[in-house]
């Protein structure tokens, strides 16, 4: 059939019409169909997850209660050392202010960023929970570069909190000519102090 | 009839058309028309070529319904035929190469066309062609007119010759030289196929009334044999079959008389019982015309011959447009409206297995299930002590911080390591000593890197530690110096912690890429400092 010309659509125009309309009806008709088959299949399908999640959940209801029996003990400590649940900025304060006095330094400078996720977190494999970190410098005057080791154990033994050390830079200072009782060093160091949320649990 | 035949198929492509539509033959003399219904027609209406019998023409169209098409046949004495072979081409270039040859030959008529008839065997393998047209257009055009006036759809116009193929067909005829011979309305009908193609036709004016007739077509034949002859189609040594088509059993004796003047012509007679038999028109139907086969070979399957402009045709097209455009939407409706109903199904089967789970004997349903699964681990999870949260994050928090005490580093490895090399290094002097445990190696000046964050995705954090010190004492002899701190990372480089040592400074700049300056004089303590910078980093698994 040769090429048809507008006198010939417009004589067509009442049948182009009618299937212009039937494929539009049609298209209406089987994008609403499809949708309520994808919303109907999805519900079937989240309807079967939430029926497998609650057998498998009855059927390790025992596991559980052994898993919560052997670390309620270790956890309940976690949360008095601080690690788990809110920052306790206060005992980390108060633990450099008894290490500084046991280890008998010169005094120990501060300064704690803002909490941040732990960068370190995916290594830890934490699942729900949420790990967090708040870096602080710290200055310290040494004798000698055996009263870092000895601040840091102390600073871990006062249990104020779980940090890690990142990094230690230490210098010698002029000390002048009276030797005794002057420090020697200076240490700058920086600390990451590590809390854990569990899910559920908002940042104060 | 024993004549060799064509192969017989049980399928077939090309099956009789039972479509309905208006069969119409025109000649010079007569006009019938039948209405072809399932298949075939009960009888013609006749009407006189005159002015009479076209207002009688008109009126009859007017009683058919409008949307029948038109298959019109015309047996007329201005027709021609020619076979003609063309360079072989396809396309746009076949279609406008045909067109210039048929307006060559025939400029004067509208109703012309061309069919291949396939190639010729020398080398060139030109297309071959037949060409036709009906010289005389003036002969149809009161009767196209009327029926394009009457709004009904003309399909075709077809010279009567070209129907004769599927008279070969219908006979199974299977002879290499055949000339069908025919008494029709106008005349006689003398047309020779060649391997079963339509090569040449030609109608004889004959008063059928006289008595000598029948002697004037024997005579007729007998000129046919030789003008095919002159125009070098077959040579008088082939041999020519003649198929005396006798729809009204008159013409016996012309059959004999053939058969008798020319032996080196096979003559059979088609009677009229055999025509019914064989081609499957019904008796009063060939009766009703004498036209009345070929109409009926029209109805079962249109040529390709169709001499109709495109003008003509039109409503045809249009016709068969809008039944296209019926049958899309047709189907159209039928596919969505399956589609349709197949979703509904299946959302209704989806709906019935939320509703029920048929795995359970009591049919209860999943969402019920749910909530007693549920309620039972509830009732389960009161017989567990009071937890802050589930067993599982309890665990993975002992965990953690297990791991984190596990992978907590301090720089006393370092810094005892760094004190045991010192004692066998005794030029030496550590001004400053940075350590670092991250993902990248510590940097002059302490800094750190972006806070925080490891430096690269998946890269394993190391203890990496920068002395920064000098040789004393130091009285300007540079390779000295040079050489006891290659010595001191020689003795660090040894220890089994350490992966890397690296001198990032030495007193002395000696690469030639940088300029070199000093003072070679010598005295004690005028000779400046040797100091230098060195990197050591552990092994990852420490």
């Amino acid at each position: 059939m040769n090429a048809l010309d507008l006198h010939t659509l417009k004589t067509l125009q009442r049948p182009l019409g009618v299937l212009a309309a039937v494929i539009a009806i049609g298209a209406i008709l089987l994008y609403y169909t499809d949708r309520a088959l994808q919303s109907a299949q999805r519900a079937a399908a989240q309807q079967e997850s939430q029926l497998r999640e609650a057998r498998i959940q009855l059927n390790k209801s025992g596991e559980e209660k052994e898993t919560i029996v052997r670390y309620l003990g270790r956890y309940q400590y976690l949360q008095q050392l601080g690690f788990v649940g809110d920052e306790q900025r206060i005992n980390w304060l108060d633990g450099l202010r008894l290490a500084n006095r046991e280890t008998r330094l010169f005094g120990v400078d501060y300064q704690i960023g803002a909490q941040q996720p732990y960068p370190y977190a995916a290594e830890l494999n934490p699942g729900q929970l949420t790990l967090y970190q708040s870096v602080m410098k710290i200055n310290l005057k040494l004798l000698h570069e055996g009263d870092l080791m000895r601040f840091l154990r102390t600073l871990a033994q006062f249990g104020a909190g779980v940090f890690s050390v990142n990094q230690c830079v230490i210098q010698r200072v002029d000390a002048g000519d009276d030797l005794r009782n002057q420090p020697n060093l200076r240490a700058e160091c920086e600390l990451a102090w590590i809390t854990l949320r569990p899910p559920g649990e908002k940042k104060s | 009839m024993n004549w060799p035949a064509l192969p017989k198929f049980n399928f077939s492509f090309n099956r009789p058309d039972t479509g309905d539509k208006l069969l119409i033959s025109v000649s010079a003399r007569q006009v019938s028309a039948a209405h072809w219904r399932h298949g075939h027609f009960a009888g013609c209406d006749m009407f006189t070529y005159s002015d009479e019998g076209l207002g009688a023409f008109k009126s009859y169209l007017a009683e058919i319904r409008k949307s029948l098409p038109v298959h019109m046949l015309v047996d007329a004495v201005e027709e021609d035929y020619r076979f003609e072979s063309l360079p072989h081409s396809t396309g746009r270039d076949r279609s406008a190469m045909v067109n210039r040859k048929l307006k060559q030959h025939y400029r004067n008529t509208p109703y012309i066309s061309a069919q291949l008839r396939g190639r010729d065997s020398d080398k060139r393998r030109d297309d071959r062609y037949l060409f036709c047209a009906l010289t005389n257009p003036e002969l149809i055009a009161g009767w196209v007119q009327a029926v394009i006036e009457c709004e009904l759809p003309l399909a075709g116009i077809y010279l009567l010759p070209a129907v004769s193929r599927e008279l070969v067909e219908r006979l199974q005829l299977a002879q290499t030289n055949l000339l069908l011979v025919s008494r029709n309305s106008s005349g006689l009908r003398l047309t020779f196929l060649r391997e079963q193609t339509l090569r040449i036709s030609r109608l004889a004016r004959i008063d059928s009334t006289t008595p000598q007739a029948i002697k004037s077509y024997a005579e007729e034949i007998s000129n046919t044999r030789l003008y095919l002859h002159a125009l070098r189609v077959m040579t008088l040594d082939e041999q020519l079959s003649v198929l005396i088509v006798d729809s009204d059993d008159t013409l016996a004796e012309l059959a004999e008389i053939i058969a008798r003047d020319n032996p080196n012509i096979e003559c059979r007679r088609l009677a009229r019982a055999e025509i019914v038999a064989r081609v499957g028109i019904a008796a009063p139907a060939l009766d009703s015309s004498a036209d009345a086969l070929y109409l009926h070979l029209l109805g079962l399957h249109a040529p390709d011959s169709n001499l109709a402009p495109a003008n003509v045709t039109f409503g045809y097209r249009r016709q068969k447009f809008r039944r296209g455009i019926h049958a899309a939407t047709a189907v159209t409706a039928f596919v969505m409206a399956v589609s349709g109903a197949y979703n509904w199904y299946r959302i209704y089967d989806i709906d019935l297995e939320i509703k029920s789970d048929s795995e359970t004997a009591a049919r209860q349903t999943a969402a019920r299930q749910i909530a007693e699964l549920q309620a039972q681990y509830r009732e389960a999870t009161q017989q567990y002590p009071a937890a802050p949260t589930s067993g599982e994050n309890l665990r993975r928090a002992v965990e953690i911080s297990q791991k984190i005490g596990a992978t907590t580093r301090s720089p006393e490895t370092m810094m005892n390591i760094v004190s045991r090399v010192l004692e066998h290094s005794p030029a030496i002097t550590v001004k400053s000593f940075g350590w670092k445990y991250g993902a990248t190696n510590i940097e002059p000046g302490g800094k750190t890197a972006e806070p925080g964050f490891p430096a690269a995705a998946g890269s394993a954090r190391r203890q990496s530690g920068l002395i920064d010190g000098e040789v004393r004492p130091f009285r300007g002899d540079h390779r000295a110096a040079i050489e006891t701190i290659n010595g001191f990372a020689n003795l660090l480089s040894q220890q089994p912690e350490v992966a890397e040592v690296k001198i990032t400074k030495l007193p002395l700049n000696i690469s030639p890429a940088s300029a070199l300056s000093g003072n070679t004089t010598e005295g004690g303590g005028l000779a400046g400092t040797a100091e230098f910078k060195l990197l050591l980093v552990f092994k990852p698994t420490l």
